[in-house]
């Protein structure tokens, strides 16, 4: 035997090295924040309170969820906010207008998402060119069609049935939608770290030259990101929507663009790669989780809600130069 | 067969083919009036459009050029109102805070290495929050009739608030043509390693180009502040895809090295027009989202097909 | 004679390798001075610190006495250093006459006056007998002239000491002629050069003393050259006599596996014909830009083929992506280009050498176990012996050979019949590539059609069975290999210089 492979280690089993990796650290510092808070405001830990942070929990990750799989291309995608309205409007028109059943018209505006995701994947694929300035455009395009299509009215006569699901909790005062997300969050992890197309996904984000040399559809990859972003931006705005009570044009702002921010922060905080080719389920969800907690947190400080989001800019720039440092540091220890 | 290489001839064509079939339609579009609408539109438009495009120049973005101009806009405003500065001073704060947030965006974006979508994400929101949690999302509305004057005034359907961006438009044109730091500012978003390695000096490049989009954008929210007649917090939040879909249809190349300011500047106008048109046509004004959408897929799709990389 | 330039003890590391390890180098006033190696061996490091775009990590740099620290490129031309660089240095959209001058825009108050931009660079384009419109956008040229435009470029800075790294890769032997006369009138005016080129003939033909760099060390510290032989060189850079290559017994089969006939593409090659046999190694030879990689990748349908036709098993195929190459056809392709097209540096072992059987080892609904995966990679990370604490190690964290290594274990694992290697040792240490050449015999004689691409002669000379040499997008030679260094050498340059001339 001349192998190099130190035969034990290559196959053993878990590793502690996890207590170093990102998503513990994300964890340790959400977790104090909560302490804190709940040790300064009182109100911070009521149910009430717990209750609706829990519910925009559920609906922040699975935004950021949406952000992510285009990440990991190494592109983005600005039209997440768009397309939740979009298809949440068509959603509302299945239920009000046209009366079809509840998850029929939730699966019409999870599928109609998707087919706006495919749009921008495919033109990007097409033209060549990143997906910034493609979901840029088409941010635009869509959201001013559903403007034009809807004349800005909201369906609010949704069904009760729907509505409710929305005032669901667990264990008194979780918000039963954090299972829509813990399910998302899990099918997603199988999928990208143990089917086929997951890891192709994975490999065409890091390095699109060297997985198309290796046989590797990076064409295909790219859309069926965007088509899977398109599908999860389209459930995060029917969860909107089902908290709200209504279908409004205006829940994700001006061309959908309130939702950029939830959609980088928590990918980002979670150790989600810009340049494409990581992933971390974990790491997002979590990163949800401290973006909540923070904002959360300030508010019950009476801090205004409008300083609320200078600081989530703040955490943000603060999270993405440590972890540059981090990689400086990890890369100099590498040299020696 | 040269014209169709350049990046304008194809959009002056377009421009002038759109202003005269509204011409011959729309008996209003030729008035003096609607031209000065149009005229003024276009102040504030193209020097949100050059503050985006002098970022493309060096190959990244800008996602905080409505941020800076609502951040400058209320400064501009909320001095006047609050602590009685007199106008020029409190013009000077407004370009001061152009400089810094730009500065800011610059030395960030140098120094870390990072992408410079997320810094400007992240700063889009530290300053729009600022704004927002200074004015508490109420308008300035205590704004010195010598602004207000100002921002009404006219030649005929030229308003004065086109000097301001005329003359700022002209200093671009001069700069990216035959300025020093223009061609270096070209350089490095045409070729960074080539650059570094014929002594420019990067940060100073990347910083500077940064600071010149801050001031373009600061002017422009102060000039918004001029039009409206009041210091509205809500400046700015519509400027992004504007400012990109100029440039962009003006053949800017988004992986850096290549701005046109005269196709930015059709492009600018091209967009005007349509808003105009709509105005005309009575078409729903949101539908003027859906054309820009079209517009810079199109330009887009154009360029690839003229300038194949 | 003055020392212009003196290194002493210079060492620099990457991440994964040590590319400089106590390397010395005195450089005079008024000489030409060869910087030799094989690819990797360390010559661009030690360029870079002496231009100031990498420090070193130990070490002094003395310019005219004085000891010197560039922290980057902006001090070194300040210092009076001008360099040639390998990579492209021009800005693609800008006039050839705003490149030759972007040190020195010429004009006044922060404004450029371009009818100086376009004096100075004809200044600068005269000696070389440049005769381009300044005005041309430096994308616009042929490889040939952007080179010729670098080295204007360089020349203009009136520079007393001049870096040239491979100036002659793409030019004509007579724009080279042009070169080296004016560079020997710069030697005489005092001017410090050093140059680098693989092509030994030039180095003697040109250069005073050489310093020879091998594996990241001095394998001879700034000696006059006319003290040695074209062997003594040769033995200097490789370390031993010849490239001893244990062969293995191999029989190669009757018909062509693959075969090329007339062959155009997008690319720009023209009739490009050739074929390998089952167990063959077929040897592509040519300098750099002579098209070799881009055939590579037009037969793996990454390029159009527009004319002629390609042959596997005899049967015309049509080959669209390389997904079909690979599916259909088991054709696989090692990369010259390591880092950015052969590997996921990020990514595990794993995970980079199972990325061409993930197709075969999945199950329903693409369902793919960690488990499969590990056995199929498990036995190739052995055999090629690659030094990695686990199969869990990002690929990033190894050192090139075993990175190169790995880069080969994939196609291993794809089980391809027709291999096409790229360059296969560049940048890699003597151990991994002596063995990488055997192994290279291994999968011939185990039926695979192999072909070889590679710029280092001896290489070539010492694995192929036969030899097609490339020049210019064309094939302008086939030769049997004969292994006599020598003579082999002389015919494959022959070939190439045949073209040049017409």
């Amino acid at each position: 035997m001349s192998t190099n492979v130190a035969e034990g280690r290559a196959r053993s089993g878990p590793s502690f090295s996890f207590l170093a990796s990102n998503e513990a650290g994300l964890f340790l510092i959400t977790v104090l924040f909560i302490v804190f808070f709940a040790y300064v405001t009182p109100g911070f830990t009521s149910p009430f309170n717990i209750y609706a942070l829990t519910r925009v929990l559920a609906i922040d990750a699975v935004i950021g969820f949406s952000m992510m799989v285009v990440l990991v291309t190494g592109g983005l995608n600005l039209a997440v906010g768009a397309i939740g309205v979009c298809a949440v409007m068509i959603g509302g028109w299945a239920m009000q207008v046209a009366g079809l059943p509840i998850p029929i018209a939730a699966l019409l505006a999870m599928v109609a998402g998707a087919a706006f995701g495919v749009v921008n994947g495919v033109l990007t694929v097409v033209m060549r060119v990143h997906s910034f300035v493609v979901t840029l455009a088409t941010m635009s395009l869509f959201f001013g069609a559903m403007i034009v299509v809807t004349e800005a009215q909201a369906f609010n006569a949704l069904p009760k049935a729907f509505v409710d699901l929305a005032k669901l909790k667990t264990y008194y005062f979780a918000s039963s939608m954090l299972y829509v997300s813990f399910g998302v969050g899990v099918l997603l992890w199988l999928f990208f770290h143990h089917t086929l197309l997951g890891r192709q996904i994975l490999a065409a984000g890091a390095n699109p030259a060297a997985a198309r040399l290796s046989g590797v559809p990076v064409e295909k990859t790219i859309v069926v990101c965007h088509a899977m972003s398109g599908g999860l931006a389209a459930l995060a705005g029917l969860m909107l929507t089902a908290r709200n009570g209504a279908a409004l044009p205006s829940m994700a702002g001006q061309l959908g663009i309130d939702w950029l921010l939830p959609a980088f922060l928590a990918p980002v905080l979670g150790g989600t790669l810009l340049t494409g080719g990581t992933i971390s389920v974990v790491g997002t969800f979590l990163g949800a989780a401290l973006v909540t907690v923070l904002s959360g947190g300030l508010l019950q400080l009476k801090v205004g809600e409008f300083w609320v989001q200078a600081f989530l800019g703040i955490i943000l720039l603060v999270a993405v130069a440590l972890d540059r440092l981090r990689a400086h540091v990890i890369e100099k220890r590498r040299i020696r | 067969m040269d014209l169709l290489r350049t990046d304008w001839f194809g959009l002056l064509v377009a421009f002038l083919a759109g202003a005269t079939a509204l011409a011959l339609t729309q008996p209003t579009f030729l008035s003096t009036f609607n031209i000065y609408v149009m005229l003024t539109a276009f102040s504030l438009s193209v020097l949100v459009a050059l503050s985006q495009m002098v970022i493309l120049a060096i190959g990244q973005l800008n996602l905080s050029v409505g941020a800076i101009g609502g951040l400058a806009a209320i400064a501009f405003a909320g001095t006047m109102e609050v602590w009685g500065l007199p106008i020029p001073l409190a013009m000077l704060i407004g370009v001061l805070i152009g400089i810094g947030c730009g500065a800011l965006n610059g030395a960030v974006t140098h120094l870390t290495g990072l992408n410079a979508f997320v810094v400007t994400l992240a700063t889009l929101s530290i300053f729009k929050g600022i704004t927002i949690g200074i004015t508490e999302a109420q308008p300035f509305y205590g704004i010195p009739d010598a602004v207000k004057a100002f921002g009404n005034a006219r030649i005929g359907f030229f308003p004065y608030l086109l000097f301001v961006s005329g003359a700022l438009l002209l200093g671009m044109l001069v700069f990216m043509r035959r300025a020093k730091l223009g061609r270096q500012l070209l350089a490095v978003g045409g070729n960074r390693s080539a650059a570094e390695l014929s002594g420019i000096h990067i940060g100073k490049v990347v910083i500077a180009a940064h600071i010149i989009s801050g001031t373009l954008a600061a002017v422009a929210g102060m000039l918004a502040v001029a039009r409206l007649q009041l210091g509205q917090p809500t400046i700015g939040d519509d400027w992004l895809i504007e400012s990109f879909a100029a440039p962009v249809i003006g053949g800017a190349v988004l992986a850096g090295g290549h701005v046109s300011v005269v196709g930015t500047v059709l492009g600018v106008a091209i967009i005007t027009l349509i808003n105009n048109a709509l105005v005309l046509l009575n078409v729903d004004p949101f539908a003027v989202q859906l054309l820009l959408g079209a517009l810079i897929l199109a330009a887009v799709a154009l360029s690839r097909f003229r300038d194949p990389p | 004679m003055t020392d212009k330039l003196v290194i002493t003890g210079a060492s620099k590391a990457f991440p994964g390798v040590k590319a400089l390890d106590d390397v010395g180098l005195t450089l005079k006033a008024g000489s030409i001075h060869a910087l030799l190696g094989e690819n990797g061996a360390g010559k661009s490091t030690l360029i870079k610190i002496i231009t100031g775009v990498h420090r070193p990590d130990a070490g002094t740099v003395t310019l005219d006495g004085a000891p010197v620290v560039f922290h980057n490129p902006r001090e070194a031309i300040a210092a009076g250093i001008a360099a040639v660089h390998q990579e492209r240095n021009l800005i693609p959209r800008f006039s050839v006459a705003e490149n030759i001058v972007l040190e020195r825009l010429p004009g006044q108050g922060g404004l450029v006056d371009y009818r100086a931009v376009r004096a100075d660079a004809k200044r600068a384009m005269a000696p070389l007998g440049l005769s381009l419109d300044p005005d041309t956008p430096v994308r616009n040229l042929s490889v040939a002239h952007m080179q010729l435009v670098e080295i204007a470029k360089a020349l203009s800075l009136d520079a007393r000491l001049l870096v040239l790294d491979e100036p002659t890769a793409s030019i004509t032997p007579h724009e080279t002629d042009t070169l080296f006369t004016l560079l020997r009138g710069l030697r005489d005016k005092g001017v410090a050069i050093l140059f680098v080129s693989h092509k030994l003939d030039e180095v003697f033909a040109l250069c005073d003393t050489v310093t020879v760099l091998r594996d990241g060390k001095n394998a001879c510290p700034s000696r006059p050259l006319d003290a040695l032989s074209y062997g003594d060189v040769v033995r200097l850079m490789i370390g031993r006599d010849a490239q001893a290559v244990r062969r293995t017994e191999r029989t190669i089969s009757g018909s062509p596996v693959l075969a090329l006939k007339g062959v155009s593409t997008a690319l720009g090659h023209r009739n490009i014909s050739f074929s390998v046999r089952a167990g063959e190694i077929l040897g592509l030879y040519g300098l750099v830009g002579a098209g070799r990689t881009e055939l590579a990748k037009s037969i793996l349908g990454v390029a159009r083929v527009t004319a002629g036709g390609v042959e596997v098993d005899g049967k015309a195929v049509n080959i669209m992506s390389v997904v079909e190459a690979l599916g259909t056809h088991r054709i696989g392709y090692v990369s010259e280009d390591r880092k950015h097209e052969g590997l996921v540096l990020m990514h595990s072992v794993r995970r980079n050498v199972a990325v061409t059987v993930w197709r075969r080892l999945a199950r329903a609904l693409g369902w793919l176990p960690d488990a499969a995966e590990r056995d199929t990679v498990m036995p190739f990370i052995e055999r090629l012996k690659v030094r990695t604490p686990s199969l869990a190690q990002p690929v990033s964290l190894l050192s090139g050979g075993n990175q190169q290594k790995v880069s080969v274990a994939k196609w291993l694992a794809a089980e391809v019949r027709i291999l096409i290697i790229d360059e296969p040792t560049v940048g890699i240490d003597i151990q991994t590539k002596a063995y990488l050449h055997e192994l290279i015999h291994e999968l011939a004689a185990a039926g695979t059609a192999v072909i070889l691409i590679s710029s280092d002669m001896p290489e070539m000379i010492a694995l192929a069975d036969k030899i097609v040499v490339m020049a210019e997008f064309e094939v302008v030679g086939e030769l049997p290999n004969t292994h006599d260094a020598a003579g082999m050498g002389e015919a494959i340059m022959a070939c190439i210089h045949k073209v040049e001339a017409a």
